[in-house]
């Protein structure tokens, strides 16, 4: 008896661990007994919580193995961010001849701060690179969560009022300077000229004006030409977020205070995007891939208002070349533009770097302002469509040239003019948190939801959130 | 094995066969204790503890994550959704495999293996690459709607993956294509454990079709159901990759599987709170146990 135990034990681990590597979906166990189920059951779960980003081997650096003028670095868009950074470790050369720079391509943002996240986890730094490059939104609570894995910019010689403040808000902890601003996330919102004409409209007509006055007129748009004005993916919904930062407000009281019960501008908003989704002037695109392939390259919209990472999209539809123009953004109130941003990056140093004096001089030289800043940032617009916070460097020739596709607009000096004007709001490290449940009641709400309960129960969601993560 | 090392070791043939049984066996078992077991014990631990990842301490009270799951408003609507998932998806799925078998097992048919294969196939599918493909197929402008609107079924483009219902829908049928085939290839081979004598017998005993059905061959392969009735809950309750990749849960969470808010607590959001996730993963494990056990005592026609 005791032998036939050991071996149920024995087959049903089997069952176990042959499944627990395939990620955890109908198992094929064989031994149908209720011991191998059981097991099958409890190791795809431990596996999915501690073991993500382990079924690629991303492409890692080794640090340890470094030559003296050497770093290394994770970065993840080849047509974007990857050339910014080629072109900075070419300028820096003028300092250092011996100088290299160790790309490291990721496939995406996210395989970067899941990198973080599992070294810090693991409490192994070794694994990092010496900067890593990742989404401005995670550094606060990087910052929090991991206080070891990070070393600050103090004492780099970078002039720090040479940047957007809206930009180095997120970055900035405690006083402390702990990125390096790569790309500029400044909010524009593009419309089709050819169409907003064929309707009788300027894009001085969609400057400045109320987001009730942009309802009628993207109402006016939908019956004459049945193209919608926006679109967004609301799987990821970053409209209330921008809609906000050009009212010069929140969703946040503090970081951990989300402001959404009896915040009217909030309310405002949300029913601004209720309405132009009831419309039809607003799509709210399922998935990202809906959102960009379909929307925007799918000629669907004659207006996109994203962070300006959004443009070579726009870009990709050759037809539509010299019909688009670039402005702000509407606000409630009217009578002035808004300015918001999204997205956009920046460059950190990990604990696992040991030469920090080279990173922050390398740092400092191309992307914080110095000397090599022009160069760095004229070949990563030319080559990577990279746009800088720098305002010294958006000052180069290469910035006053126009572009064709928008009729032969100053985008980039536009873009980087703008970004001096971004408001900056209360942050959160509970950002994505807030947008998921803000999203969800934007849906609820179009679909006949009462606005009042739903923003309660958002609020009351998100506090139940930081208030188990704060235990 | 030669009587020369029997002798030297003083053990009999058979003591020494049970060891090099065992030797065999420790190898495999100390993998699976240390790359199975241990990451569960460990993750048992975690799911009495709060915090970020790098600086997690005891919660307090220790059961706290266990009884935060049950106030989590979201995390409950996810455990409905799983649970209309598995009752609505696993006895559809089921029934037409068990009636697919029954047809591909017909000795008569022509073309059985193509058929076979063709109702198989959609199992070499990897998860996400077909997630995608549904995806794209149910997208506001995609291939179901232009088919319908073509045929004129429908006035507008339908919003598939952006209304509860459809969405759910769009999931289940996902689910049906996917997992179809695969278990009708155990009731297959069930069928061909079953002697044609047995039906001979029926049949002279007078019994129709669906007489023969109900009371042949269900009663002699209740094994294999019960082991595929195990099997689809347990993936059911374990669905990740279509809540993730088809409607990325949306719309408003109300397609959200458990599996996929606990990765979400895990890593999606930048929330990095293993310890809830962790005691969520447990409470989908004795789920998982209680209906295990549950459909085997149903299914014990022992006395």
């Amino acid at each position: 008896m005791k032998k036939k135990v050991v071996s149920v034990l024995l087959v049903a681990a089997m069952g176990a661990f042959t499944l627990a590597g395939c990620g955890g979906t109908a198992a094929a166990g064989g031994a149908a007994d209720a011991g191998a189920t059981a097991a099958t059951e409890a190791a795809a779960p431990a596996a999915d919580a501690n073991a993500g980003g382990e079924e690629e081997a991303a492409p890692t650096a080794d640090v340890a193995s470094e030559g003296e003028h050497e770093l290394s670095v994770y970065a993840w868009d080849a047509n974007f961010n990857i050339p910014a950074l080629e072109a900075a470790a070419e300028a820096y050369k003028a300092v250092d001849p011996d100088f290299t720079l160790n790309i490291v391509t990721q496939s995406g943002s996210s395989d970067v701060e899941q990198a973080v996240t599992l070294a810090a986890s693991a409490g192994d730094y070794s694994t990092l690179p010496d900067i890593v490059l990742f989404q401005d939104h995670y550094i606060q609570k990087f910052v929090a969560d991991y206080p070891d894995a990070w070393q600050d910019l103090e004492g780099a010689n970078i002039n720090w009022d040479d940047f957007g403040a809206e930009k180095l808000s997120y970055s900035t902890i405690g006083g402390k300077h702990y990125g390096a601003p790569v790309d500029n996330g400044t909010a524009v919102f593009a419309y089709r000229t050819d169409i907003l004409e064929e309707c009788g409209y300027t894009i001085d007509d969609v400057t400045g004006i109320t987001w009730e006055r942009w309802l009628e007129i993207a109402k006016d748009v939908k019956d004459k030409t049945g193209m919608a004005l926006l679109s967004m993916d609301h799987s990821g919904d970053d409209l209330p977020y921008m809609f906000m930062q050009a009212e010069g407000k929140s969703q946040w009281k503090d970081n951990t205070t989300p402001d959404l019960v009896g915040n009217e501008t909030f309310k405002k908003i949300i029913e601004v995007i209720v309405q132009g989704a009831q419309d039809g002037t607003i799509i709210l695109a399922n998935s990202w891939s809906d959102y960009t392939d379909q929307t925007i390259v799918g000629d669907q919209v004659a207006g996109v208002m994203n962070g300006n990472w959004i443009i070579p999209t726009i870009e990709q539809v050759d037809a539509n070349s010299g019909k688009w123009a670039l402005t702000t953004l509407p606000t409630l109130d009217g009578g002035k533009e808004g300015y918001a941003a999204n997205g956009g990056s920046s460059l950190y140093i990990t604990a696992n770097c040991t030469k920090p004096d080279l990173a922050k001089d390398f740092l400092a030289y191309t992307f914080g302002g110095g000397e090599g800043s022009m160069e760095t940032y004229d070949n990563a617009l030319k080559n990577g469509g990279v746009i800088t916070t720098c305002i010294s460097a958006g000052k180069s020739g290469v910035y006053q040239e126009g572009v064709d596709y928008f009729g032969g607009q100053a985008i980039y000096a536009d873009i980087v003019a703008n970004g001096a004007n971004v408001p900056v709001v209360q942050q959160s490290d509970f950002h994505y948190n807030m947008r998921t449940l803000v999203g969800n009641a934007i849906t609820n709400i179009i679909n006949g939801a009462n606005i009042d309960d739903e923003i309660a129960s958002a609020q009351e969601q998100l506090e139940f959130e930081i208030a188990g993560s704060q235990n | 094995m030669g009587g020369t090392q029997l002798k030297k070791s003083g053990m009999s043939v058979g003591a020494k066969q049970k060891a090099a049984g065992w030797g065999f066996l420790i190898v495999a078992s100390a993998m699976i204790v240390v790359f199975s077991f241990w990451p569960m014990v460990s993750a048992l631990i975690t799911s009495f503890k709060t915090g970020s990842a790098a600086n997690m301490k005891w919660a307090d009270p220790v059961v706290f994550n266990y009884t935060r799951m049950f106030k989590d408003k979201v995390f409950m609507t996810s455990v409905g959704n799983t649970f209309l998932y598995l009752i609505i998806q696993v006895p559809i799925m089921l029934i037409v495999a068990i009636l697919l078998a029954q047809l591909l097992n017909n000795k008569d048919l022509k073309l059985r293996g193509f058929f076979r294969t063709c109702i198989f196939l959609p199992c070499a599918v990897s998860l996400v690459s077909y997630s995608l493909i549904f995806r794209s197929l149910f997208a506001t402008q995609g291939l179901i709607n232009t088919i319908l609107m073509n045929l004129h079924l429908i006035n507008e483009n339908i919003n598939w993956l952006g209304q509860t219902g459809t969405a759910r829908f769009v999931i289940i049928l996902a689910l049906v294509w996917r997992w179809t085939g695969y278990n009708m290839v155990f009731y297959l081979a069930g069928l061909q454990n079953i002697e044609y004598s047995v039906y001979e017998a029926a049949k002279i005993d007078g019994a129709n079709g669906w007489k023969t059905f109900w009371h042949v061959t269900v009663p002699l392969l209740r094994p294999v159901i019960i082991m595929t009735f195990i099997m689809s809950i347990n993936g059911t309750l374990q669905l990740f990759d279509e809540s993730v990749n088809l409607t990325s849960g949306g719309p408003a969470g109300t397609t959200m599987t458990m599996s996929h808010y606990i990765y979400n607590n895990a890593f999606g959001t930048g929330v990095a709170n293993f310890g809830y996730a962790s005691a969520m993963s447990f409470f989908v494990f004795i789920i998982v146990a209680i209906l295990a056990v549950i459909n085997l005592k149903v299914g014990d026609t022992r006395d």
